[in-house]
C-alpha cells in the first residue's frame, strides 16, 4: 500500500508541477512594451481610481501599465533593494516625505522641464523637489482638517471650534459615557507625527528645534486633550482609517482626519457630518498643516522616456480632476481645484490650506524619517503619562540629532 | 517501528509529532524507546557499525555524498550568505545611497558603539527578556498542563486536541489582526467581559499603556505558542510507558507523586527540546508585536527584532540595525551553546 | 491512545465538558474572526460588541473572494512546492546525520538549529539581493526556496531522530540484496518512516502557508502574490474593511481547518476501531 500511494502522491505531485506553470502560477512576466508601476494604493477608492486612471493613459501613450501594489510600510525598502538590484519600476507613486530618501540615492530622473507643471501650487512642486530639483510630481494633494457630527454638536448647542482653546471645551464638552469628544492619531508612526505636525508649526515651533518652548507650548496642549479625558488613549495604536471608524461609527463627535476621507464618509449614511479647517492656537492665525499626498516619480531608465509621457497624461487637467474626485484630493493645479470645489464644496477647507501647506522634508530632506520617529515617540510618552512634554521634547532632540 | 495496518495518515502525523517530541532531543532514549531497543535488538540506536565496507566503491561514494552536499550547498547558500551579508553589513556604514551605488565604506565598531549606547539598547534587552521568559513559563506550564489533561482518554479526546491545534496553523498576521481587536480598550470583547465579571472597574488600556501592552503581546504569543508545547509535550507523554504508571500506582504513589517522580524526569530531554525551540522561535519573534502594538506606546514593546527593523526600514540606518540583528543572534547562539552543553553533560553521565 | 474502558463512562464525559470549555475558551479568537466576517463593517464597533451575527452579511465574503481567490491558489501552490523542496533536501540529509557516522554531525547538527535563530528579515534582504541577480525575484519557486529555509532545518532534525531508530539489520539485510544507498533509501527507510515524513510534511505546508515575510519582500507583482499578503493588503492605510478582512481571514484558515477535519475523521475511526496502540 506504501509504495502504491506513494506513487500515486508523485504522480499527481508530477502532474501539478508540469502543468500550473502553463497558469502561470509560476512569475508574472511582463511584455516588452509594458511599464511597470510601484504603488500603495491599496485600499478603495484610489485602488481602482489607479488602476483606472492607468489604463486609459496607457492606451493613450502606447503601452500596457502593470501595477505593483504593496503596504505603505513596504514601497520604500522595496525600492531601495530595487535600486540595489537595478530592478527599478519605471515609475513610483510614493509618499512626499519619502521623495527626498528617494532622489537622494541618484535612482530618480530630474522631472524640471519634462513634464508640464507650469501653474501647479508652490507648495506641490516643494513638496516634490529635493535640493532644488524637481523629482516628483502629485497630481492630487491632501492635508488635514477637523471633522464634525453635525447632529452631536447641534444637540449640545455648540459650534465647530476654530481655536485652540475652543477645541478643548469643545471635545471636553462632547465627551459622554459611549463617545469622546475627538479621535486623532497618535500611532507611533509618521502617521502620528503628521497628525501632530499641524499643532507643533500652528505654535511656531521647527522640526529642526524639538525642544524649543514653542515645541513645549505644541505638545502640552496635545496632551491636554489626552488629559482632559476628550481622546481615548486608544488613539495611540489608531491608525487614520481607525480614527474614521470611531467617526462614522458614533463613538466620536468629532475627528483630525484627511480629506481622503471625504470619499468614504460620503459612502456611509449614520453620521451626518460636516468638516471646517483645523483649529488655529489664536483667532486669526492661519492653519499651518503638512503637505500629503503621494508623488510620481520617475526611475531613471532604458524606459524613462515612455514613463514621463504617461506621467504626462496622467497630469494633464481632465485626469487630474477625474483623480482628484475619486481620491477626494485638492488637485495639484489651482484652476483644476477651483473647477472641483464646484462639485464638492465640502473640499474648500482642504484647498483653502493647500498653498500654504508645508512640505516635511522641506528643511530636513533624508533626515526627516528620524526626526518623525522621535516625535511620533515623544507622542507616547507624554500621553502615557511616561514623560512630561518638556522631558519627553528634549530626549526626542537627542535622538534625532543622534540619528541623523 | 512497523506500521500497524488500518490506520489513517493523519493519525500517524501525530503519532509522528509524538516521535518527534523524544526524538527531537537526540538522545538515548529510556522509557520511550524501549520498544524500539526490543525491535533493534541489541544494537543502542546510533551506534550501529558503519553502513558501508572499507572497500566502499566510488560510486557508492558518489551516492553517500548525494544525500548531504545538497543540502550543505543549500544551507551555505540560504543561511551561511545571508549571515555573512548581515555581520559585513554591521560593520558598514550603509545608507540609503549605499543601495543604489553599493558604496559602503566601513567604519569598524561605529555601528555596535551607536547602538549599544543608544538609551534604547537596555529597554529594548530588557523588554526581549521578559517577553521571552514570560512567553515561555506560560506557553509552557499551560502547554504541559493541557498535554496531561488531554492525556485522560475520554470521548473525542481526539478531536477536541486536534482542534487545539488551529492557533498555530493560523498565518500570524490573522490572529495578531484578531487579538488586537479583541484587545481593544474601547470596543474589546475582553474588558467588555472582564467588566461585566466585575474583575476590572475600568476598562484596561491592553494596547496603549506603556504599563499593560506588554502583558497583551504576552498574551497574543501564549495563545500562538500553546498548541506547539501541548503537541510536543503530548507527544513525550504518550511515549512514557503505562506499565511504569501501573507499578507506580501498585506502590501507592499519588497523582503528584507520579508526576513528580515519573511523568517530570521521564520527560526531561521533551522538556528541554521544547524550551529550547520555544526560545529559538520567541526571541526573532516580530510579526505579532508589529501587528497588535508597532512595538509602542512609547516603545513599551520594542523588542530587539522589532527595533532591527526601525532602525533599518524608518530610520535606514542599516548598519545598525545589521548590528542589533547580530546582538540577537549572539544572544541566541549563546542559549544553543548552553542547550548543547548540558545535553552532552546528560549523555555523558549516563 | 488506548481504548476507553466502558466503566466510569459519567466520569469520562465529565472530561469532555471541562475539555469542550478549554477549547472554547482557547478558540473564543477563532470565532470571534468567525462573528466579524458575517457582520457588517461598522456594526463591528458596536458598545457592547454583538456576540452573534445577528444580521448576517456574505458582502465580506464576497469581497474576500474577488479579492483572495487567485491569491489562495498561489498559496496553495507554494505551499505544495515547500514540501517537495523541504522533503527533497531535508529527508535524505537526515538519513546522512543519523546513519553515515560523519565526522562533521554533530556540527552539522549544530548548524541546523543556530540557523532557525537567524531573524527572517535577515535572510529576506540578502535572498532580494541574492534573487535579484539570478532573476528569482517575483517567481513562486524562489519563493518556495524562500519558505524551504522555514522548514529545512526543523524537518532535517525532526527525521533524523526518526531515523536513527530504524534498526540496522534492515539497512544491512538490504544491502545484502545489493541495494544500493538511495534504493534503500527510497523504498525501505522512507516507507517505514512514513509518519514523520508526513509530520515533516505538513509543518512545511503549513510554515509556508502562514509565511507573510517572504512573501512580501520577494514578491511584488498581484498575480502571483500568496494570501498572506493578499489580506495585508485589505489594510490600507486610507480605509480598513474589516467584515471583508475578517472573511479573508477565515478563508485563509480554510487548509488549516480543513486538514484537523481529516485529522478528525482518521482519529475517530481509530477510536471506535479500537486499539490504536503506538
Amino acid at each position: 500500500m506504501p509504495a502504491h500511494r506513494r506513487r500515486i502522491a508523485l504522480a499527481a505531485a508530477t502532474t501539478v508541477l508540469v502543468t500550473v506553470p502553463g497558469c502561470g502560477l509560476i512569475t508574472a512576466e511582463t511584455g516588452p512594451n509594458t511599464l511597470t508601476v510601484a504603488d500603495y494604493y491599496t485600499a478603495e477608492p484610489g485602488n481602482t481610481a489607479l488602476t483606472e486612471i492607468l489604463r486609459s493613459c496607457g492606451e493613450e501613450t502606447g503601452v500596457t501599465v502593470v501595477r505593483e501594489v504593496m503596504p505603505r510600510s513596504q514601497l520604500v525598502p522595496k525600492l531601495l533593494r530595487d535600486g540595489a538590484a537595478d530592478t527599478l519600476p519605471d515609475l513610483v507613486l510614493s509618499d512626499n516625505p519619502d521623495l527626498a530618501k528617494l532622489a537622494s540615492t541618484g535612482a530618480l530622473l530630474p522631472l524640471d522641464g519634462r513634464v508640464d507643471t507650469d501653474g501647479f501650487y508652490d507648495s506641490v512642486l516643494a513638496a516634490g523637489s529635493y535640493q532644488g530639483d524637481l523629482y516628483g510630481v502629485a497630481p492630487g494633494v491632501n492635508g488635514l482638517a477637523l471633522f464634525y457630527d453635525r447632529r452631536v454638536l447641534a444637540d449640545a448647542g455648540l459650534q465647530p471650534p476654530t481655536t485652540w482653546d475652543e477645541l478643548r471645551e469643545t471635545a471636553a464638552a462632547l465627551t459622554g459615557d459611549d463617545r469622546y469628544g475627538l479621535a486623532l492619531s497618535a500611532i507611533g508612526t509618521e502617521e502620528g507625527t503628521w497628525q501632530f505636525e499641524p499643532f507643533l508649526w500652528g505654535a511656531g515651533a521647527e522640526l529642526t528645534d524639538l525642544d524649543s518652548p514653542e515645541a513645549e507650548t505644541a505638545l502640552t496642549f496635545w496632551a491636554s486633550l489626552f488629559a482632559d479625558g476628550s481622546v481615548s488613549s486608544s488613539a495611540l495604536n489608531w491608525q487614520q482609517s481607525d480614527v474614521a471608524e470611531q467617526f462614522v461609527g458614533g463613538h466620536a463627535a468629532m475627528m483630525i482626519n484627511g480629506s481622503w476621507q471625504l470619499a468614504s464618509l460620503d459612502a456611509q449614511q449614520d453620521v451626518d457630518w460636516g468638516v471646517v479647517p483645523l483649529p488655529v492656537p489664536e483667532a486669526g492665525d492661519q492653519p499651518a498643516t503638512p503637505l500629503g499626498g503621494e508623488v510620481w516619480a520617475v526611475p531613471e531608465g532604458e524606459r524613462q522616456e515612455r514613463a514621463v509621457a504617461l506621467l504626462d497624461c496622467v497630469l494633464a487637467p481632465d485626469n487630474m480632476l477625474q483623480w482628484a474626485r475619486l481620491r477626494a484630493d485638492v488637485p495639484a493645479h489651482p484652476d483644476v481645484a477651483a473647477r472641483l470645489v464646484e462639485e464638492r464644496p465640502d473640499l474648500a477647507p482642504f484647498v483653502a490650506s493647500a498653498p500654504s501647506a508645508e512640505a516635511r522634508t522641506a528643511e530636513l530632506g533624508t533626515g526627516y524619517p528620524a526626526v518623525s520617529q522621535a516625535i511620533s515617540t515623544a507622542l507616547q510618552r507624554v500621553a502615557t503619562g511616561q514623560l512630561d512634554p518638556a522631558e519627553a521634547l528634549a530626549r526626542a532632540q537627542r535622538e534625532a540629532a543622534d540619528a541623523s | 517501528m512497523t506500521m500497524t495496518p488500518r490506520r489513517g495518515p493523519v493519525v500517524r502525523i501525530f503519532a509522528g509529532s509524538r516521535r518527534l517530541a523524544s526524538r527531537l532531543a537526540a538522545l538515548p532514549n529510556r522509557a520511550s524507546t524501549a520498544k524500539y531497543k526490543l525491535r533493534s535488538g541489541a544494537l543502542p540506536a546510533g551506534r550501529h557499525a558503519p553502513l558501508a565496507d572499507p572497500r566502499t566503491s566510488k560510486r557508492q561514494t558518489l551516492a553517500r555524498l548525494g544525500f548531504y552536499v545538497p543540502a550543505v550547498l543549500y544551507l551555505a547558500v540560504f543561511f551561511g550568505y545571508p549571515l555573512a551579508a548581515n555581520v559585513v553589513m554591521s560593520f558598514q556604514d550603509y545608507t540609503v545611497t549605499s543601495f543604489y551605488d553599493g558604496g559602503a565604506p566601513f567604519n569598524g565598531l561605529a555601528n555596535y558603539a551607536a547602538v549599544l549606547g543608544d538609551e534604547l539598547f537596555s529597554t529594548t534587552l530588557w523588554n526581549t527578556v521578559v517577553f521571552t521568559v514570560a512567553s515561555l513559563a506560560f506557553q509552557f506550564a499551560i502547554g504541559l498542563g493541557l498535554a496531561l489533561f488531554f492525556r485522560r482518554h475520554f470521548p473525542l479526546s481526539g478531536v477536541l486536541r486536534a482542534l487545539l491545534l488551529l492557533p498555530w496553523l493560523l498565518p500570524l498576521l490573522v490572529s495578531g489582526t484578531v487579538f488586537r481587536w479583541l484587545l481593544d480598550q474601547d470596543y474589546g470583547v475582553v474588558n467588555h467581559l472582564l467588566l461585566n465579571l466585575g474583575l476590572i472597574d475600568d476598562p484596561v488600556p491592553w494596547l496603549v499603556s506603556p504599563d499593560h501592552a506588554m502583558a497583551a503581546v504576552v498574551i497574543a504569543n501564549v495563545w500562538i505558542g500553546i498548541p506547539f508545547n501541548m503537541v510536543i509535550l503530548y507527544g513525550g507523554l504518550t511515549s512514557i510507558s503505562p506499565q511504569l504508571y501501573e507499578a507506580a500506582a501498585l506502590d501507592g504513589a499519588g497523582a503528584w507523586q507520579r508526576f513528580r517522580h515519573l511523568t517530570w524526569p521521564l520527560l526531561r530531554p521533551v522538556t528541554s527540546v521544547v524550551l529550547m525551540l520555544g526560545l529559538v522561535y520567541t526571541i526573532k519573534a516580530f510579526d505579532v508585536v508589529m501587528v497588535l502594538t508597532q512595538a509602542g506606546p512609547a516603545d513599551a514593546t520594542q523588542l530587539l527584532s522589532t527595533w532591527s527593523y526601525q532602525l533599518s526600514f524608518t530610520q535606514l540606518h542599516f548598519g545598525q540595525g545589521a548590528a542589533v540583528g547580530n546582538v540577537l543572534i549572539v544572544i541566541a547562539m549563546l542559549f544553543a551553546l548552553v542547550y548543547l552543553r548540558a545535553v552532552r553533560r546528560e549523555q555523558a553521565g549516563r | 491512545m488506548s481504548t476507553p474502558h466502558p466503566r466510569a463512562g459519567a466520569r469520562r464525559w465529565a472530561l469532555t465538558g471541562l475539555a469542550l470549555l478549554i477549547v472554547g475558551v482557547l478558540l473564543f479568537p477563532l470565532y470571534w474572526m468567525f462573528n466579524a466576517s458575517l457582520q457588517p463593517s461598522h456594526e463591528l464597533l458596536s458598545i457592547p460588541p454583538r456576540w452573534f451575527p445577528t444580521d448576517p452579511t456574505l458582502d465580506g465574503y464576497r469581497a474576500a473572494f474577488d479579492s483572495q481567490g487567485r491569491h489562495l491558489v498561489i498559496s496553495l501552490f507554494v505551499a505544495c512546492g515547500n514540501v517537495v523542496i523541504t522533503l527533497a533536501l531535508a529527508a535524505p540529509l537526515a538519513w546522512a546525520l543519523a546513519k553515515f557516522r560523519l565526522r562533521f554531525a554533530a556540527l552539522l547538527l549544530f548548524v541546523l538549529l543556530i540557523v532557525q535563530m537567524l531573524p527572517g528579515i535577515v535572510k529576506a534582504n540578502s535572498l532580494f539581493q541574492l534573487y535579484s541577480e539570478i532573476g528569482l525575484l517575483n517567481n513562486t519557486i524562489g519563493l518556495m526556496l524562500a519558505q524551504s529555509t522555514l522548514s529545512v532545518p526543523f524537518a532535517a532534525v525532526l527525521l533524523r531522530a526518526q531515523l536513527r531508530e530504524i534498526p540496522a539489520e534492515v539497512v544491512e539485510a538490504a544491502a545484502l540484496d545489493g541495494a544500493g544507498a538511495w534504493r534503500t533509501f527510497l523504498r525501505i527507510v522512507v516507507p517505514m518512516s512514513r509518519n514523520s515524513v508526513i509530520t515533516a510534511g505538513l509543518f512545511a505546508f503549513l510554515f509556508s502557508w502562514a509565511d507573510f515575510l517572504f512573501a512580501v519582500t520577494l514578491t511584488s507583482r498581484d498575480a502571483i502574490t500568496p494570501v498572506t499578503v493578499g489580506i495585508y493588503r485589505f489594510v490600507g492605510a486610507n480605509a480598513t474593511d474589516w467584515n471583508a478582512l475578517m472573511a479573508s481571514a477565515v478563508l485563509a484558515s480554510v487548509p488549516a481547518a480543513v486538514l484537523l477535519v481529516v485529522a478528525q475523521r482518521y482519529i475517530s475511526v481509530g477510536l471506535t476501531g479500537g486499539s490504536v496502540k503506538d
